[in-house]
Formats: structure tokens, sequence, C-alpha cells
């Protein structure tokens, strides 16, 4: 069996904010397998985004253990640029580059050679079908073409781990399932193992292999094996049946340890 | 795989994209005529000015309010006599050095204090104690601490306008968007990418900022460096001309030194325009 992409074993996260201290992430333990295309479902503020950022490596977990890609991401965080690659809520392109040029900013990173940079960038462009727009700056482009040139740039780079934070949330529910199916579609081409965080119980259901639902504060409270319910001959409804139940549990423990706290 | 037709998602294809904008033909007449009309209120303030005080020569002696043909007189002595030129043009070349030097300097304290805490810390109200400073009063300390002239002029020059260029790049600094900061992080971009790819041209349009307030500043703060001890210079005709009860070359130097001051501002609007023209027409002041 081959190792995981992304392994969370025990891993819990503390923040100390105004002398007290909260607990993110506690006892979080998964593994997410190549080519497979997992979402992590939950509410506002059940350590969604603390899990990202602890996978990214933008902070060390407390306790525990995380490797990606056989690396510790925080430990070593170098060894992985070029390696994951992320799709963030909003498209944060960066405003004075073009579209060609914002997608050619990863590469960039990597100091691939300015006519490689460009001859990928422009490849993408034009597999996102913004083939007519390279010299757009961002603010001529509507929000659907923007997050279009954000899937674009994160592809550029060729990650393994492909990353989705919340990636359509910003947009209307048509622009947004319109992308859900060519981001589907281009993850399946590419083969590329992914995790979709959100909060939207019909993205989970129709993307993932595989469904976590989170819970406060920070564990995994549910998990779905979407894959084999539809292999079983059930619905994308039947999975959102099960997330919907997840999201239950969560919220009833989430209430009991409010209880308990007093 | 995604149609090109159906790419533009919410709103569709909005735009007029650049490098495929349809620009309707202007010819060049149409096209500087309209540039005219933009400068109409400038144009119009000015000739009100000129009415205005050719009117008060009715009156006012010549000795207080020259007609506007004395100082037509006094402008052409200065752009056609080489000495007033060379006094002209040394208080364009220290201000513009002095305000490069104090760019480059400022520009290096207010990314570190922009960058680190610790710095902001302890520079901020520093700063803010050498901007309450009058300029008079480091005129007063350079002629006390330095022996040569142009040292001292570059000294006041360089008190006077960078706390300006350090506390706005401090603040264009702090307040570079923490998305496009993510992002660099979650490019694992090293310090120096992020710096170079994304902190430094977002600051950009506060830079063009600095400079534009700065080079007012610059131009005040070298007239008055200059009426202590300098032999050229905008500051030292200034003091001549008082001295001589010269009201005429009093304001032509005075317009003339307005005159370089427009041409700065020319040229830093210029480099804004290429710098910046990736803004949006209704960002643009």
């Amino acid at each position: 069996m081959t190792s995981p992409v992304v392994s969370f074993s025990g891993v819990s996260k503390h923040f100390v904010k105004d002398g007290a201290s909260f607990v993110a992430c506690e006892n979080l333990s998964f593994d997410v397998h190549p080519g497979e295309v997992l979402a992590i479902v939950g509410e506002t503020g059940c350590g969604k985004s603390t899990a990202l950022s602890l996978l990214l490596g933008l902070q060390a977990p407390s306790e525990g253990t995380i490797r990606v890609l056989d690396a510790d991401p925080f430990g070593q965080f170098d060894d992985l640029r070029g390696r994951i690659g992320i799709i963030f809520q909003n498209d944060r392109l960066l405003p004075w580059r073009t579209a060609i040029d914002n997608v050619a900013f990863g590469l960039e990173i990597l100091r691939v050679g300015k006519q490689e940079r460009q001859e990928r960038a422009r490849h993408w462009l034009e597999r996102v079908g913004l083939g007519n727009f390279l010299n757009a700056y961002p603010h001529q482009l509507s929000g659907g073409m923007r997050q279009r040139v954000s899937i674009a740039r994160t592809f550029a780079i060729n990650p393994p781990l492909l990353l989705a934070d919340e990636a359509f949330s910003a947009l209307d529910e048509i622009t947004a399932t319109k992308l859900r199916a060519d981001l589907l579609g281009l993850i399946g081409e590419e083969k590329k193992t992914t995790i979709f965080i959100t909060h939207s119980v019909a993205e989970a259901s129709e993307l993932a292999s595989r469904i976590l639902v989170f819970g406060k504060p920070g564990r995994v409270i549910r998990e779905i094996k979407a894959a084999e319910i539809r292999a079983a001959g059930a619905t994308s409804d039947d999975v959102s049946r099960e997330i919907r139940e997840g999201l239950r549990l969560a919220r009833q423990r989430a209430e009991t340890l409010e209880l308990q706290a007093g | 795989m995604i149609p090109a037709n159906e790419a533009g998602g919410t709103g569709g294809a909005k735009m007029s994209v650049a490098g495929s904008a349809q620009v309707s033909p202007v010819t060049g007449i149409a096209h500087y005529w309209r540039k005219i009309k933009k400068q109409q209120p400038v144009l119009i303030d000015l000739v009100a000015v000129a009415a205005l005080w050719q009117f008060s020569t009715l009156f006012f002696s010549p000795a207080i309010v020259p007609p506007l043909g004395a100082i037509g007189h006094s402008i052409w002595d200065i752009f056609s006599q080489w000495q007033n030129l060379v006094s002209l043009l040394a208080t364009s070349i220290r201000v513009i050095v002095a305000l490069l030097l104090s760019f480059v300097l400022g520009t290096m304290i207010g990314i570190c204090m922009g960058s680190f805490p610790a710095v902001r810390t302890y520079a901020r109200p520093l700063l803010h104690m050498i901007q309450g400073v009058p300029a008079l009063s480091w005129v007063v300390f350079a002629v006390i601490w330095f022996a040569n002239v142009e040292i001292r002029i570059a000294f006041i020059l360089l008190i006077g306008t960078l706390p300006a260029f350090a506390l706005y790049i401090d603040s264009a600094v702090q307040s570079v968007s923490l998305d496009l900061v993510q992002l660099g992080q979650a490019f694992r971009a090293s310090r120096i990418q992020q710096f170079l790819k994304i902190t430094l041209p977002a600051i950009v349009p506060e830079i063009m900022g600095a400079w534009t307030v700065n080079l007012g500043n610059g131009i005040r703060v070298a007239v008055i460096a200059e009426l202590i001890g300098s032999t050229v210079g905008v500051g030292f005709q200034l003091l001549q001309a008082q001295a001589i009860f010269d009201m005429a070359g009093a304001v032509a130097w005075t317009l003339s030194l307005v005159a370089v001051l427009f041409v700065y501002q020319g040229i830093i609007s210029l480099i804004e325009h290429e710098l910046l023209k990736w803004r949006p027409k209704s960002e643009v002041a």
C-alpha cells in the first residue's frame, strides 16, 4: 500500500489569546491517499481553517505529527515549495498583474525560466477557457473569470496535492456549480489528490470521494465514504443526507460541550 | 475543457480587456484639445490671479505690487542670464538629490518599521518628533553643526523630508492586504520573493503619494535652507531681492520655483501613470 499523501496523527492545536487558552484542534487523525478527493465539512469555527493552516505548515501543531508528501510541512517548509497548490475562497489575484502574469506567479516562485513560465501560464489559461484574456487585469474580469485564473495559477505549478479552501463560496450558485464541475473535470484529468475545505453540503457531496465532518473543537465527528455509497447505487442526495446527519451530531456535541463548560 | 464563451461566470464578458479594447480613433487635434480642456480650471485660476494682481497695481505702489510686465521682465532675466539660471538649477538639483537620498533612506526605514513591530515601536515616535521640529530650528542647528554650506542644505532637506517618506512607507507596508501576504506564504515564497513580488508592487501607490507630498515640502525646505550661508540658489536670490526691495524679482523667483515644482510633478505623474496603469480608471486620481 502506498503511503498517504497527507497524514494527521493525534494532532492538537492550542492557542492562547488574552491570557485564555482555547483548543482549535483536538486529537485530529486522518489520512489522505493518492488520487483521493477528500472534503472536510464543518460549520464556522470547527477548526477547518486551523487544519488547513497546519497542513500548509503556516503554524506548528501543539501536539501530534503531520506529514504531507513525506515531509513535515512546518519543519521542512521549503521542501514543499511547488508541491502544494491552493485555491482560496477569494481569488487573491495580484491586481497589478495581467491574467497571464498572475498564472505565472507560482512558477516565478519556483524560479522557472521566463519562456517556460509564459508557455505554461498560457496553456493553463486556455484550459480554463480564458485564452482570449491573457492580458486582462483582474479588475477587468468577472468574479467567475478571476476564480478561473486562480485555478489556472494553482494547476500551472503542477502540484501533487491540491487544496481548495471554500473555493466557490464567494460566487453565485450558477457560477459556483459550473466551476465545481469544471474543477472536478480538471482534477480527474490531472489525477490530483485534492482536499476541499467547505461548509457547503452540496459541494462536498458533489465533489468528494470521502468526506470528513468536523465538529468543535477541530475533530472528526463522522467519516462518510461517498464513493462507496455512490457505488452502491445511492445518489448525491443520499450523501448529502449523511453529511447533514454528521453536521447535526457535530452541533449536538458542541452544545453539550458548551453546557459542560457552563 | 471549459468553453471560452462560458468563461465569464458572473457578469459574463463584462469587460473591455487590455490589448483587445476597441478604442475609437481620435484625431490629433481633438486629442490635444481635450488635454487643454482638462487643464481649463488651472488656466482660469492663473488668469484670475493675474487679473487681480494687475488690478491691485492701481492701488499700490510698484515697489509693493509690481505690474505683471515688471514681473515678466524679471522672469526673463532669470531664464536668460546664466548666473540666475544656475541659482534655479542649483535649487532644483539640491531638491531632487536630497529627495532621492531621503526616499532611499526613508523607504528602508519605512520597510523595517512595517516589517518589524519592534523597530516601528521606537522609530515612529522619533520620526513624529523630528517632524514636529520647525524647519527654521534645523537651519540653526545645521549652521552650528556643519561648516560646509552644501552639507548644511542637504542635512536640512533630508531631515525635513525623510520622516514623511518613512511614515508613508511604514503605513503602506502595514496595509498590504493580508490575503496577498498569505498568497505568498501559501506558494512558499522566500522573504525576498515575498518583498519583491508582493510588498513592493503593493506599496507603489503610496510611494508615489509620498513623492507628491514631499516634493512641495522639499522645495519649501530648500528655500529656507538656502537663506543662510548660501551664495547660490533661489533662497539666496530671494534674500537678495528682499535686501534691495525688489518685489518683482522676489515674485519672479518664486514663480520660477513653482514652475520647477510643476515640472517635477509632471515627471512624477508620468512615472505614476506608467507604474499604476493596472489600476481601474475610477481609482486613478
